[in-house]
């Protein structure tokens, strides 16, 4: 009798150990795109049907799961402008201004196809959960739920390079099931400090037909920071934290 | 010919990696920093003729139906690192001209010394402009700034010289930040003149709390220059696209002049509640609402200010030059104030890329006393689509019976235009 049920055992764990982990595949994808708390540098290009561009630079600056910063170093018209992002809440700082308002995830501070939900992204694995994971010929495909009605993008399906372990492909998808956007990544290279992540990434979006977005990455690098950087009283002064 | 196409090719590549080429050593932080803008701004303003502050304005002036009014500014920004902390500015200058006057001014908006000996402990003092407060047209625990002007609230401001402090602490769990934020705002000699009574320290501070996602602001400054007040802020998502905000702030035995129709003044004292609620909405296509409705303790009924408007049409149509200095002089006090009534609403629609123009984004603005039902309607038109260039064109609509708020202001109809230059 132990030895039947022994039997049994392993032939419906089997499968399940084959299958593949796209939890675990989406926590190497966090770690491999970025370390938990890193500072990075990153331009912004959104390119108009006409040809014409527009060029941000942010400097950000993450620590762990859910805290993200921003403060755009350029155009003129932008500088010292802060984004911050705690979790599902968001806020902009504008010098002119001179305190902090809450902002949404699908707003773009900068008036490009990236919203703010892309430009003050936090670790996949605390906005969404991995609903399939599907194995293909050179790639990982992963279909992700976002865990609470307050994410910008419903629903995603994320094609990860197999040996890299890192994005190629994502597309964005409404409740509706409508595609918001595709995000390329590309150029993958290596950052130095155990860091080989794309340094491109190219957007495009069926609601803003004949725009392109690109955001460029450098100066990529693990730092660690104090929490009392991520709050709103911090924001006029966290330029004081570049080196 | 297969040379040439090579060429071709290798000129395009090289073009390519060119176009997305990125290297963050071009943006080292620097010692020394400046920047700002300049604008050049042209009003068109239809001069309110039966209005009680036209007649005010244009007392023993040339009467005017029209003006044009063409102004220049520049704004100048810089930060000067400067041993163990920083030093920063902001300075305004205006040259203004129409076919009454020219007139010039230049400001210190701003410029403070900071020093921080610990990410979570901030020390300045110098020329500073706190703003405090959730509100997005009105800030009833503004305490320690210049009031906005709810037609432009995202505008730069000038500060009062101060000294504070700011400490941040993150204590995690359902409270995830807490910062306390003590300020002295003195006023004596020429500092702060403008503050209010001279010799008092006036203390402030605020509290700021991040509780369960929620901003909670608490705000107090002692009796001094300006009589005691206290108060409180809250914002918070209510889903990701709807924000809602509030303020409360109370002045304790504020004193308000108050006058009939006569001329006659009484000096009220008493406590005055002042408080705010708002939203921000988002729409699925870009579209933002926001709303606010306001009510201001210190203000004017519809009936105090009908008395107020009574006794101006007195004095003109009698010609008694004392009744006009009277009325002179209450104008520029809280009566000329530019929201002088008790209750107000509010509502800004705004559309990002409008008609499917990137950085294109029209605007409609209504702001209305809620006693006497005059308003004034600002559709507004605003491209940013060109680096550095911000292009704006207003309209402004007032309507509004005599005897009321909007009714009696200067202007009745104003066309706004600039170009801002960032750089």
């Amino acid at each position: 009798m132990k030895k039947l049920l022994w039997l049994v055992l392993c032939v419906v764990a089997l499968p399940a150990a084959a299958a593949i982990d796209g939890t675990q595949i989406l926590q190497k994808v966090d770690r491999n795109l970025e370390p938990e708390s890193y500072e990075s540098y990153r331009k912004l290009i959104d390119i108009q049907p006409d040809g014409s561009k527009k060029e941000s630079v942010l400097y950000t600056m993450k620590k762990g799961r859910d805290k993200v910063v921003a403060l755009f170093l350029s155009p003129p018209s932008d500088k010292g402008r802060v984004t911050l992002r705690l979790g599902d809440n968001m806020w902009l700082y504008i010098p002119d201004v001179g305190k902090p308002v809450r902002i949404t995830s699908l707003q773009s501070v900068t008036g490009s196809v990236f919203n703010n939900a892309d430009i003050l992204r936090i670790d996949y694995t605390a906005e969404y959960n991995v609903e399939a994971a599907e194995e293909q010929k050179n790639a990982y495909l992963l279909s992700l739920k976002a865990k609470t009605g307050d994410i910008a993008y419903d629903r995603l399906k994320m094609w990860v390079d197999k040996q890299a372990l890192v994005p190629t492909t994502i597309e964005a998808y409404a409740a509706s099931g409508l595609l918001l956007k595709t995000l390329r990544f590309k150029d993958v290279k290596d950052f130095g400090g155990g860091i080989k992540r794309p340094a491109t990434l190219e957007t495009d979006s069926p609601l803003y037909k004949g725009y392109k977005s690109v955001m460029l990455w450098s100066g990529l690098k693990k730092r660690d920071f104090p929490d009392e950087i991520f709050t709103l009283n911090y924001l006029p002064r966290i330029e004081e934290l570049r080196k | 010919m297969k040379r040439w196409l090579v060429l071709v090719f290798l000129a395009a590549n090289a073009w390519a990696a060119d176009e997305y080429g990125f290297d963050a050593s071009e943006f080292e932080k620097k010692p020394f920093e400046l920047g700002g803008y300049i604008q050049l701004k042209q009003e068109s303003l239809s001069l309110n003729r039966g209005g009680a502050f036209y007649q005010l304005g244009f007392y023993n002036e040339p009467q005017k139906e029209t003006l044009d009014r063409t102004t220049g500014t520049l704004q100048l920004a810089g930060k000067l690192r400067l041993g163990i902390g920083t030093f920063d500015f902001r300075t305004n200058s205006e040259l203004q001209r129409d076919q009454l006057a020219h007139d010039h001014d230049n400001s210190i908006f701003e410029a403070a010394y900071s020093i921080r000996p610990t990410p979570g402990f901030t020390l300045e003092a110098g020329k500073r402009a706190l703003k405090w407060g959730k509100g997005y047209a009105w800030n009833p625990i503004g305490f320690v700034e210049r009031p906005k002007d709810a037609n432009d609230p995202q505008l730069a401001r000038e500060g009062f010289v101060m000294a504070d402090a700011d400490w941040i602490f993150s204590p995690g769990g359902d409270l995830q930040t807490l910062a306390f934020t003590p300020v002295i705002l003195p006023v004596g000699g020429d500092v702060n003149s403008d503050f209010g009574a001279r010799n008092h320290l006036n203390p402030a501070a605020k509290l700021y709390l991040l509780y369960r996602d929620i901003d909670f602001d608490f705000a107090w400054m002692g009796r001094g220059s300006r009589p005691a007040r206290f108060g409180m802020d809250f914002s918070t998502n209510l889903s990701s696209n709807f924000e809602m905000h509030g303020e409360w702030a109370r002045i304790q035995r504020f004193t308000k002049p108050v006058t009939d129709s006569s001329g006659q003044v009484t000096t009220e004292i008493g406590n005055a509640t002042s408080y705010l609620l708002g939203l921000r909405y988002l729409t699925e296509s870009d579209t933002t609402y926001i709303a606010e409705y306001y009510h201001n303790g210190t203000g004017y009924s519809e009936q105090e200010a009908r008395q107020f408007y009574q006794l101006v049409d007195t004095a003109f149509t009698t010609g008694n030059s004392a009744l006009v200095q009277k009325a002179l002089s209450l104008s520029e006090g809280s009566y000329g104030r530019s929201n002088a009534g008790t209750d107000y609403l509010y509502f800004r629609a705004q559309q990002k890329d409008g008609l499917g123009i990137v950085y294109f984004q029209p605007s409609i603005t209504v702001m209305m006393n809620l006693q006497d039902h005059s308003y004034q309607l600002t559709p507004e038109l605003m491209y940013t689509g060109i680096s550095n260039l911000e292009l704006r064109a207003r309209l402004f609509l007032l309507q509004g019976d005599s005897g009321t708020d909007f009714g009696e202001k200067q202007v009745s109809r104003k066309v706004e235009l600039y170009a801002r230059y960032y750089f």
